[in-house]
């Protein structure tokens, strides 16, 4: 079989996936208590119950809940009908995020914010990989040395302090050496956005937060694949045939250690995901988990279920690209 | 040749701190080796130090404040407990001799009693960890929020790891149609982060009215929701063993699948599940201060994650407030993390760095 192939058989491996995921989500709603038609309506003033009863039926079959002749529309319509929408890329209309008394298309929300959620959650992966990679390299060329156990510690301490915690300290610190909190706020997002030097200044302290959230993680990991491989008699031959030691590191034992390492990072998004949300809500950063928290907060429902719609695509699409990168990495592997 | 040093076993030859090792396990069970690997790790001690500590505090506070009535009649509690206005009333205390008997050492206050001139006050001899912004004594709040914070981790880690092994072990032992189902399911439940997953059940499900509140509905959902990752590794262990000889052995005496299964095989796939709870501990605790501390907690509790969510907007004038519940909490998941990657090396040297 090709790598096309391959790919290809990967991707349609998606759908079905998707499918159980969009259906999870609809009967969720669906044996959830209270009426998603009440909890739109809030309170609204009426003086008689046919004045309610209006009301609540014309939101009803706005929502396609109850079709034109006042009948329930049954639950499997109403999920093809949802799937379909999805397919055209239509998620509903927002509840909570409105302009001028309209909810505002999900879709455009997104395609608005998601790059704020883009520009931090690409810059903090890459740098965590960076700082994760050195510090593996270190602590385990140098095991059980004073530089090994510190950052050893240091990393456990790290990994056990909650993330959204960490965002708070370190806004503390900055509040008490720099009087500046780094929670975002209007003049931060002025367009043009990659020439406004507010962006940069706003995009720091998040950055860090989920950077530290991310290397922790790694670190840990890194070091012990590197220490596992080590061992290995080829390491052994590679030191003993005369090569200095960086050869052996970077040539011998790193090469051999990413491959494991891509697949527990590839398989850890939803965590990275979930830590995004955490740090964009502390740092009031204007991205796709304020967003979806903020909308949670306020049971805006469409905007949940395209939401939680979109995360599991990502991390999909993230697995796939980490299968598709261990085909690369190592030529063992048969597809 | 054979010294008193080094000993020649087949054609190993062992040094003299393999062979004490081996002198001192002779005859020891597993889970005194185990428990002699622990103890020899002092981080690990370390954390079962920490752990022992939080669940004594826990275990404490649930009596004095389940029992209070029947502590106060028995005499064991001072004040009436039906008369809010007491000034005993549901106080820890604390008589030192010589000290006079109408103004002991408050050790604890009532969890909910709060003093509204005593508001935002910083740490001192009398509130050790300060006041909070209504006038709780933080001391009081912390101890008694290590019941909730503590349990939802064990209930809700406990009752994942139960369903979890039970259809891990199934879906194991017969494979086939059983397998790949539960497999498929796994893999939907695996793609959604399950912080987010979280929200949205909680979110939903905000109005159920069951006994337990608020939280009893996410350590449920918690549970439904968080098996795939235990039963993937029971699953894989069961694939490893069925075809070992003691189950055919067993088979060939006519044991019944059930008794094979629990009897046989479980107790076999003990190791990684010992592993699997105590660092889920850590993560079950962490995710509900995360849920809490975003604002989808029960605010009427008293845990640490709700009176983090309560007082983290006054972390940067009174740092007091939020910081000691967020101590606590990452106190918890230290000590549980220290704990399960020391079991983890002692249960299984192999994966040991």
């Amino acid at each position: 079989m090709s790598l096309k192939g391959f790919i290809i058989r990967r991707t349609i491996y998606i759908i079905p996936v998707m499918l159980g995921i969009t259906l999870m989500n609809f009967t969720l709603i669906n044996v959830s208590p209270g009426d998603p038609v009440i909890v739109r309506l809030g309170l609204i003033q009426c003086d008689r119950d046919d004045c309610y009863n209006l009301a609540y039926n014309t939101e009803a079959i706005e929502m396609g809940l109850l079709d034109r002749d006042l009948y329930t529309v049954p639950w499997f319509n109403r999920y093809i009908s949802f799937v379909n929408d999805l397919l055209h890329f239509d998620l509903g209309d927002s509840w909570y995020y409105t302009q001028a008394g309209e909810g505002i298309p999900i879709s455009q929300i997104i395609s608005e914010r998601a790059v704020y959620t883009i520009v931090l959650n690409v810059l903090s992966f890459f740098f965590s990989l960076l700082l994760a990679t050195a510090i593996g390299v270190v602590s385990a060329t140098r095991q059980n040395s004073f530089w090994d156990r510190s950052l050893t510690f240091a990393m456990l301490l790290g990994y056990s302090m909650p993330l959204f915690w960490l965002a708070k300290l370190l806004m503390l610190l900055s509040f008490q050496l720099f009087n500046f909190t780094g929670v975002a706020n209007k003049d931060a997002f002025k367009k043009p956005l990659f020439l406004n030097p507010n962006f940069y200044k706003y995009l720091i302290l998040p950055t860090l937060a989920l950077t530290l959230g991310g290397l922790v993680f790694m670190a840990r990991l890194v070091r012990s694949q590197l220490l596992e491989i080590l061992r290995q008699d080829y390491i052994t031959t590679a030191k003993a045939k005369g090569l200095d030691n960086r050869a052996v590191i970077y040539k011998h034992a790193f090469r051999n250690g990413l491959l494991p390492i891509v697949t527990i990072i590839g398989n850890s998004l939803p965590g990275l995901l979930a830590g995004s949300v955490m740090i964009e809500s502390v740092f009031g950063w204007p991205g796709l988990g304020t967003v979806f928290l903020e909308g949670a907060l306020f049971r805006d429902y469409p905007m949940m279920m395209a939401t939680n719609t979109i995360f599991p695509l990502l991390f999909l699409v993230a697995r796939l690209l980490t299968d598709i990168t261990y085909v690369f990495i190592d030529p063992r592997i048969k597809y | 040749m054979a010294t008193a040093e080094q000993e020649q076993i087949g054609e190993f030859l062992l040094d003299e701190k393999t062979l004490r090792e081996i002198e001192t396990m002779k005859g020891a069970g597993q889970w005194s080796i185990v428990w002699r690997r622990i103890r020899k790790d002092k981080m690990g001690m370390l954390g079962l130090y920490i752990v022992l500590f939080l669940i004594l505090m826990a275990f404490a506070s649930w009596i004095l404040l389940g029992f209070d009535n029947w502590l106060t009649h028995q005499g064991a509690l001072l004040g009436d407990p039906s008369n809010p206005a007491s000034l005993n009333n549901l106080y820890v205390e604390l008589w030192l001799p010589g000290m006079p008997a109408d103004s002991p050492l408050v050790l604890f206050q009532h969890p909910r009693h709060h003093f509204p001139e005593l508001a935002k006050l910083p740490p001192s001899f009398e509130h050790p960890f300060g006041t909070d912004g209504v006038g709780h004594d933080m001391v009081s709040r912390i101890f008694f929020g290590a019941t909730v914070s503590l349990a939802l981790g064990f209930i809700g880690q406990m009752t994942t790891v139960i369903i979890g092994t039970f259809l891990g072990s199934i879906a194991g032992f017969y494979g086939g149609i059983i397998d790949e189902v539960l497999q498929r399911v796994i893999e939907i439940l695996y793609s959604m982060p399950g912080f987010i997953l979280m929200i949205f059940i909680i979110v939903l499900f905000e109005d159920v009215k069951i006994p337990g509140g608020r939280y009893a509905v996410v350590v449920i959902f918690f549970s439904l929701i968080g098996w795939g990752g235990t039963a993937l590794i029971v699953r894989s262990n069961f694939f490893s063993l069925k075809h070992q000889d003691f189950v055919e052995a067993e088979r060939a005496l006519g044991a019944s699948d059930m008794r094979i299964i629990f009897k046989h095989i479980l107790p076999n796939s003990l190791a990684p599940l010992i592993i699997i709870v105590t660092l889920g501990i850590a993560n079950t605790i962490f995710l509900f201060a995360a849920l809490a501390f975003f604002g989808f907690g029960d605010p009427n509790a008293v845990s640490w994650g709700d009176d983090l969510n309560k007082w983290q907007n006054d972390l940067l004038y009174y740092p007091w407030m939020p910081m000691f519940p967020a101590l606590f909490i990452f106190f918890t998941v230290l000590g549980f993390n220290l704990l399960g990657d020391a079991l983890r090396d002692a249960l299984d040297p192999r994966l040991k760095d």
